[in-house]
């Protein structure tokens, strides 16, 4: 449970999560803002991740 | 095509128009933003916007608990170093959460803990999260939205 990868997860979840919620006002637009947002964070992390890569510690 | 005026989409989403605040406007909404800063998501409450004062209650705060669940420091005021004091104010915008857990004397932070720098980032972020929920509380209670 303590790896990196939760935690950012779960640190994009309720990022995502709360502003999701802050800028939309429908359910409908909010949970796709929120997936949005979720896999927008996931996936620049990763990207990152991939990018830093070949860089050594 | 036109935009559609703020009214008609309050009509399309069902949401209630600000409440009428019979003194000045910008008094009621800074006790608005007050109440939202203290307890995450009344001052959404108090406004009628159940939904989103019931998400931040619930997100905000235990965004807050996991950060220190996962050995986070609660930075104090320090004008000598100004990273833990941007730090310190941005934790400050928890709210009662932080000010209860500063009195139980949580939050001391273990440096070696693989989750502290984790932990800061939520309890940081948290803050600063609240913050944008309460300009949003006031921004409502004017009427701006």
């Amino acid at each position: 449970m303590e790896s990196h990868f939760f935690s950012m997860l779960l640190f994009a979840g309720f990022v995502s999560l709360v502003f999701s919620v802050l800028m939309k006002d429908e359910p409908g637009d909010q949970l796709r803002l929120g997936v949005t947002l979720f896999i927008s964070f996931v996936g620049a992390a990763v990207a990152l991740g991939w990018i830093f890569f070949p860089f050594p510690l | 095509m036109g935009r559609k005026s703020r009214e008609s989409r309050r009509v399309r989403v069902g949401v209630k128009p600000p409440q009428a605040f019979t003194g000045p406007g910008s008094g009621r909404a800074v006790v608005v933003a007050t109440i939202a800063w203290m307890i995450p998501g009344c001052g959404h409450f108090w406004l009628g916007r159940h939904q989103k004062g019931i998400v931040f209650l619930i997100a905000l705060p235990v965004m807050f608990a996991i950060g220190l669940g996962f050995e986070g420091r609660l930075f104090s005021f320090e004008a000598s170093q100004p990273l833990a004091l941007l730090a310190a104010i941005a934790e400050f915008g928890n709210g009662l959460p932080y000010l209860i857990a500063v009195g139980c004397g949580i939050g001391e932070g273990r440096v070696v803990a693989e989750t502290f720098e984790y932990g800061n980032t939520f309890v940081i972020v948290s803050g600063l999260l609240n913050m944008l929920v309460c300009l949003d509380a006031y921004d409502v209670a004017l009427g701006r939205k």
